[in-house]
């Protein structure tokens, strides 16, 4: 035990000189569940803005009207109106300065108020593909706003447009006779608008209960995929003492293997469990989990650090070189990480790929990570059942481990040390 | 302290180790000489454990390697030929877990470590890195690691490989050292010059088998102070050895062909100078002719050349 000990400490004063490989296994699933939050969780990226030019040669009420309506309410948020000469705005469209450039003749209140024929000229920067498209509906929208106004107030604007040429302020009779006239005119209207003809109902959908984060979903998936690049990693390292010779030289000592293949497990266990720790830690900030959860988790992972760690251990030590272990490592990972829930969560994956995830072993411990950082109710909302980590899941790993352990040890003493 | 008998060792049909026995004992240095691939490491394996062997019994401080492991690698301490430290753990570390795999702790293994660490030089590099180390110094940590746990026996298997002038003297009073404290220091090596200055008796391996063995002065009396002559040129049939031959009965009594090819000829004889012209005229005469003469004085280079007819590095 005391030599056992004794590893456990050379292995992690050795592997705190490589903090690359370190700062890779934290990384891992910190960058890919920062990304896969920002994609599931995120608020789409923001919202688009751009600039609208308006050479407005009326210079009306009426046309000052159709300017500010873009600078209203969310419209305004998305679009910044300035205004230019018709020259100017031309050639910053030309150039892509703007998302688009619109011309108000002049006339064009008139024109308006007359029900006469009057163009307007948008041109929209072909580069953008969504600010150009919001401008020119919103410039038709208020076109035919315009054409119904004018049909349904036309007096009453007509009068407003005098007074605002004259720029003086309106008789009080005026405002009172138009005031009047729009009141008998909503009132004439009123039957046609209320109660409306057609009577929506919204249907609001039943709140879910209780509501899982899907970005929480991906989590237990993406740690396990951190866990076994780690565990390759660490199980590597039987590799390096041979190629070293320090196993060979550690053949020589009295009957020191056994502590040594439990110093090294020790090792990557201890590992494993301070890389769980941080990420889960900030999992479980972000997500709003009950850190109640926190320790049965961590403990969780760190037996699972140590069954993966063990068969790769396996893996590496069964193989004839350094070079092939590597590779049948890497091409055992990606298949399990894609069929476990690393790649995407079980719950999201068809009945019969889910199926055989969960028995694979990094789909096994994912599996039952998932029901217990959200609940068991909520993994059956989403997936119709739940398997938490009961006794025999804990008695599963163990004897995983165990059973690898067992293994690395026979292979060391049936010849890999020695060689 | 260690006793070798009839040790065999095979792989298959090949016989690596053929019938080897010495022993050697407390506060002695024991070489084993020969050239690559003569079973140095091999026998050196089966001693330290590495190897189970075909046949024969080695015992170390008397535990029987094979039916009493533990208590015979307790005793042992194996400076393998290649180097074997944690490049990425201090060296102190280094001394101090090697220290740990034979038992040691605590106050002991501390003082043990300290003394290692200025027994190999390294008192003021104890907390770097073995990968910032010289080779030489690599070397020395490789021999301290070895012995931190104060071996009876230690295993030397050709330590000097790749090592400069300097490192390669303060490993042999490095060795030395441990002889004068004890040990009994077993040594591998191809290197002539290194087995006459440190070893107190010699082993002579070849093809596996044990040639020859004794005291340095027991295996020169044995070469009876005989130079080794070798010719190159072109010494066309059998009619110039034995012609070379002949000349025994014509007063060269102690001349021996040790060897004989179309292209080289070497030859052992008392006082080989002031022969060479007869030599010379018998190959002559034979039809042959010599291009290229090297005459060394009798030392353990030219007994190996007497056993074995070939130089130690080939």
């Amino acid at each position: 035990m005391r030599f056992a000990l004794s590893t456990l400490v050379k292995d992690l004063a050795r592997w705190r000189q490589d903090k690359s490989a370190i700062l890779m296994w934290i990384g891992v699933p910190l960058l890919v569940g920062g990304l896969v939050t920002s994609l599931v969780d995120g608020d789409g990226g923001g919202q688009p803005s751009g600039l609208l030019l308006i050479a407005d040669q009326d210079a009306s009420f009426i046309s000052g009207l159709v300017v500010g309506t873009y600078s209203q309410g969310e419209l305004g948020e998305m679009i910044t109106v300035e205004k230019v000469s018709p020259a100017d705005g031309r050639a910053r469209i030309d150039a892509g300065e703007a998302s688009g450039f619109l011309l108000i003749p002049e006339g064009f209140g008139e024109a308006l108020l007359d029900s006469k024929p009057i163009t307007l000229e948008l041109k929209t920067n072909p580069s953008q593909t969504i600010l150009p498209g919001i401008i020119a509906e919103v410039t038709e929208v208020l076109l035919d706003a315009g054409f119904y106004a004018n049909r349904m107030f036309g007096e009453e604007i007509a009068l407003i447009e005098e007074s605002a040429s004259a720029d003086v302020a309106p008789d009080s009779a005026i405002v009172a006779a138009i005031a009047v006239s729009f009141n008998e005119r909503v009132q004439s209207a009123a039957p046609l608008l209320f109660p409306p003809a057609i009577d929506l109902t919204i249907a609001e959908p039943p709140p879910e209960t209780p509501g899982v984060s899907v970005a929480l979903l991906f989590m237990p998936g993406i740690i396990l995929m951190a866990v076994m690049f780690a565990a390759s990693s660490l199980a590597e390292d039987y590799w390096a003492e041979r190629e070293a010779g320090t196993l060979r030289r550690l053949v020589f000592a009295p009957s020191r293997l056994p502590a040594f293949v439990a110093g090294k497990a020790l090792a990557a266990t201890a590992l494993i469990t301070a890389l769980a720790v941080i990420v889960l830690f900030i999992g479980f900030a972000y997500h709003g989990v009950s850190w109640g959860r926190l320790p049965l988790s961590i403990a969780w992972i760190a037996l699972s650090g140590l069954a993966l760690y063990a068969w790769f251990g396996v893996m590496h030590l069964f193989l004839p070189s350094r070079r092939s272990a590597s590779l049948v490592s890497s091409m055992v990972t990606f298949p399990l990480l894609m069929v476990g829930g690393s790649f995407f969560p079980l719950a999201a994956l068809p009945d019969w790929i889910a199926s055989i995830g969960r028995l694979t072993p990094n789909g096994f411990m994912a599996d039952r990570l998932t029901t217990e950082v959200t609940s068991a109710s909520a993994v059956t909302a989403v997936t119709g059942s739940a398997t938490s980590i009961d006794a025999l899941s804990w008695l599963v790993l163990a004897v995983m481990a165990g059973a690898g352990l067992l293994l690395n040890l026979w292979r060391l003493n049936a010849g890999f040390a020695r060689a | 302290m260690l006793e070798v008998e009839n040790l065999v060792k095979q792989y298959g049909e090949l016989t690596a180790v053929e019938d080897v026995s010495f022993a050697a004992g407390a506060g002695t240095v024991f070489g084993l000489l020969g050239p690559n691939g003569a079973g140095k490491s091999t026998t050196i394996h089966c001693i330290s454990g590495l190897l189970k062997p075909t046949a024969g019994r080695v015992a170390v401080a008397g535990f029987d390697v094979v039916a009493e492991p533990r208590q015979a690698r307790q005793a042992l301490g194996v400076v393998p030929q290649e180097l074997a430290l944690y490049e990425d753990l201090p060296a102190i570390e280094n001394l101090r877990y090697w220290g740990k795999a034979y038992g040691l702790n605590g106050a002991g293994l501390d003082d043990r470590v300290r003394e290692v660490l200025t027994h190999i030089g390294l008192g003021d590099r104890a907390k770097d890195l073995p990968k910032t180390f010289s080779g030489g110094m690599k070397r020395r940590l490789n021999f301290g690691c070895g012995i931190v746990h104060k071996p009876r026996l230690i295993l030397l298997d050709e330590p000097t490989v790749g090592v400069d002038p300097q490192s390669r003297e303060r490993l042999f009073d490095m060795v030395l050292q441990e002889r004068d404290q004890g040990a009994c220091v077993i040594y591998t090596t191809h290197y002539m010059e290194e087995a006459e200055k440190l070893c107190d008796s010699l082993g002579i391996i070849d093809h596996g088998k044990l040639i020859a063995q004794g005291t340095v002065d027991e295996l020169r009396a044995e070469l009876g102070a005989r130079d080794v002559l070798q010719l190159s040129g072109r010494f066309p049939d059998a009619e110039t050895a034995q012609a070379v031959a002949s000349l025994i009965d014509d007063g060269l009594d102690d001349l021996e062909v040790l060897a004989a090819e179309d292209d080289s000829m070497t030859l052992a004889l008392s006082a080989g100078s002031q022969h060479l012209p007869r030599i010379f005229a018998a190959i002559s005469e034979a039809g042959g002719a010599v291009t290229e003469t090297s005459l060394k004085s009798a030392s353990l280079e030219t007994l190996f050349l007497t056993l074995t007819g070939k130089e130690l590095r080939q």
